[in-house]
């Protein structure tokens, strides 16, 4: 009786398992076996071994798309992070006002990143861009977010944080109204200060909220790609182009399957590594704090 | 009861899915240049379209409204296209017809992923001997031709005649342009101090063609070969380096606009902040509008010629457009069908070259019509000094790609010239030595 139950329970879930090894696994394991085989979009293709891996460590246009991609990360999410946190905290209450300006600061996740790109390129031009005509009013030399190896990486910083704000905000709002209301009772009764009421009972209670935010963000945003093809094509001489681009440029421009797949299981495996790491790292901290 | 109410529910449900024949042969025509089906979907007069995706929405309309036994079903894809392309082919349902730059046929050729249009071109009646000389050196390979070639396009200098004449460049009513490096210096600092404008408009941020195609040009114009084989470039060598050091002088020298990508450069050349933007055969028809159009700063003082001949032999890299044939199975309707497409796009050549582009057939430049274009005659030789990439290349875009960013990185001074043109060597060579 219980072997036939555990049958019928295996064919509940046998759809979505088919479903998940053919669109996710498969591909996956296809995926490693072609980063070790020397093979364009349409040949057959040869074994090389390591091969790729090998080239790939000593490509420097690769490892500079990567060092581009930790850059563009760190600037991004810490910064995210507490834009999304604050803005959560500034819009936590019951009013009208608050509740629109939610749906104004939401608006932008909903937007595809052509049209982002788009209306950051008419931002940060500095020919009749919106900055530059106000450093041109100020009597300054507009600044060349797009064309300035220094800038660019900050231009597609900002324009991503613009973009990304929006769910992180609300994940935040959620971890805010899960906190009980009498905690805030009981320091306002204690005459606590607002910063002590926010590092000792709110920061705390949305640990598990920041964590989740900091480890979705940096998965994302290692693989940051629309915004540089689309603002900057990876430009100038390089500067902005990251890891994803990077494999996508050497996949379809170039057609070398094997090598963008080893690029691109070499990010998978940064992606995972630094993942655990935080995962690790916070569990670690907050094991410390006596698991709260 | 239940049963019966269902299965007669699915039947119905299976009937009303199926469409109905309409006993058309049908082709799959896929295509960039743009979606214009609100202004030009039901249109088939040509002589009324305008622009690229005007003109070539109503061809095709008009060729399904002459023909009535095909139906040609239009895919529009961003340009270029390339990567739907590539996924259509490795699933193995390639379109019937596609544009394709010409120098990406080789690429698809070489894998036989395309088939050779010989037989198509015998059926419709035309003879490559047609093809003006860069159109049919874009399309011929392998002792094969590989698609029909729709266009030549490439750089052109686009000049703001009201500021030439500011700067007293102005001769019989023609712009004067350089002859000489030198010239082109001097000429440059005098327009510079009279009009308080640069000389040049330059897209130099997210447009490697550009650079690309400035560095191609003169290096070509000056006897290099740019592809000794099918496997390396050239490109450092002192001529790659003296064209580099000149591009380099002029961005030095603030002759030219800095920090300008695509949209910025055109706009900056119809607000008339420049007196010359070297850009394509494709920006004629939109410089012309504004050139018509009182009040605009461009207004009567428009004029487009050639890259000017700097050093060397007069002759400038140009890319075409073509229409390919992947290969998959067909009936003969279907090819049959194909011929008669390509037969009625080659009588009507004449209706896309009010785009810009130059035509792919000898006759074409001949006719009154074209002549009586706007300034069709100072752009015509185009066609006959044009040379595009050795067909034997293979990955020609991102070639193009690689070398256009690292000669960016040498005109603007991100790079020294010897670095900038070793890594494009470097990085190329390694890209070709990839390919089987």
């Amino acid at each position: 009786m219980t072997s036939a139950r555990d049958w019928r329970g295996l064919l509940f879930v046998a759809p979505f398992l088919l479903l998940y090894s053919v669109i996710l696994i498969f591909p996956l394991l296809r995926g490693v076996w072609l980063s070790f085989n020397q093979v364009d979009l349409f040949g057959d293709g040869h074994f090389v071994g390591l091969g790729n891996y090998a080239r790939l460590l000593n490509d420097p246009i690769f490892g500079t798309s990567l060092i581009n991609t930790f850059e563009v990360t760190l600037m991004i999410v810490p910064a995210l992070t507490i834009i999304a946190l604050g803005l959560a905290m500034a819009l936590n209450r019951g009013s009208r006002n608050a509740a629109i300006f939610r749906g104004i600061f939401f608006s932008s996740a909903v937007l595809s990143v052509t049209i982002v790109t788009l209306i950051w390129r008419f931002v940060l031009a500095p020919d009749a861009g919106l900055l530059g005509e106000l450093w041109k009013a100020f009597g300054w030399q507009p600044l060349p977010f797009l064309s300035d190896e220094n800038l660019v990486l900050p231009a597609l910083a900002i324009t991503t944080i613009w973009w990304s704000v929006g769910f992180p905000m609300l994940l935040f709002l959620a971890g805010l109204q899960q906190i009980p209301g009498d905690m805030y009772e009981a320091a306002a009764l204690d005459n606590a200060s607002r910063w002590t009421t926010f590092s000792r009972i709110t920061l705390p209670s949305l640990r598990r909220t920041v964590v989740l935010v900091v480890m979705l963000q940096t998965a994302a945003q290692l693989q940051l790609f629309g915004q540089s093809q689309l603002l900057t094509a990876g430009g100038p001489s390089g500067a902005s182009r990251t890891a994803v681009l990077f494999l996508f440029e050497t996949a379809f421009g170039r057609w070398e399957l094997g090598y963008a797949s080893a690029a691109a299981e070499l990010l998978f495996l940064i992606i995972l590594a630094v993942t655990i790491t935080q995962y690790w790292a916070t569990g670690r901290a907050t094991a410390a704090q006596g698991g709260r | 009861m239940t049963k019966r109410a269902l299965a007669a529910l699915l039947a119905l449900l299976a009937l009303g899915s199926c469409a109905k024949s309409d006993h058309k042969t049908h082709l799959y025509l896929q295509r960039f240049f743009g979606e214009c089906g609100a202004e030009y979907g039901g249109t088939t007069d040509v002589a009324k379209a305008e622009g690229e995706c005007g003109i070539i929405t109503t061809l095709v309309n008009r060729f399904n409204a002459d023909n009535p036994d095909i139906r040609i079903d239009v895919n529009v894809v961003a340009w270029p296209g390339y990567p739907q392309l590539t996924a259509q082919v490795a699933a193995r349902d390639p379109p019937d017809l596609v544009t394709m730059h010409e120098g990406v046929i080789s690429d698809y050729a070489s894998k036989g992923l395309v088939e050779p249009v010989d037989d198509y071109l015998r059926t419709a009646g035309i003879s490559p001997t047609d093809f003006t000389d860069a159109a049919r050196q874009g399309v011929t390979m392998y002792g094969h031709v590989y698609g029909l070639p729709w266009d030549t396009h490439g750089g052109l200098f686009h000049v703001n005649t009201a500021l030439f004449a500011k700067a007293g460049l102005m001769r019989g009513g023609k712009p004067v342009l350089p002859d000489t490096w030198d010239e082109l210096f001097a000429q440059a600092r005098q327009f510079e101090q009279r009009t308080g404008e640069p000389y040049l408009i330059q897209s130099n941020v997210g447009d490697p063609a550009f650079a690309a195609r400035n560095l191609y040009t003169y290096m070509m114009a000056k006897g290099a070969v740019l592809f000794p084989d099918r496997k390396h470039i050239r490109l450092n060598t002192p001529v790659g380096v003296q064209v580099a050091k000149y591009f380099r002088r002029i961005n030095a020298e603030k002759l030219g606009t800095q920090n300008m990508d695509t949209p910025a450069a055109i706009a900056a050349f119809v607000s008339g902040r420049g007196g010359i933007y070297p850009t394509g055969t494709w920006m004629i028809g939109s410089f012309e509008t504004e050139a018509e159009t009182p009040g605009r700063p461009l207004y009567k003082s428009y004029a487009v010629f050639p890259y000017p001949r700097l050093w060397g032999e007069h002759v400038e890299y140009v890319s075409g457009h073509s229409w390919v044939v992947p290969a998959r199975e067909r009936t003969p309707q279907q090819r049959e069908a194909i011929a008669r497409f390509f037969k009625f796009m080659a009588a009507h050549n004449f209706d896309w070259t009010r785009t810009g582009h130059l035509p792919a057939f000898k006759a074409v430049l001949g006719e009154p019509r074209f002549k009586a274009l706007p300034h069709r005659a100072d752009i015509a030789p185009l066609a006959t000094i044009g040379r595009p990439l050795p067909s034997y290349v293979l990955r020609q875009n991102a070639i193009e790609g690689i070398v256009g960013e690292e000669a960016a990185a040498a005109f603007t001074g991100q790079k020294t010239v010897p670095q900038a043109l070793e890594s494009a060597e470097r990085r190329v060579n390694i890209l070709l030595a990839q390919i089987d």
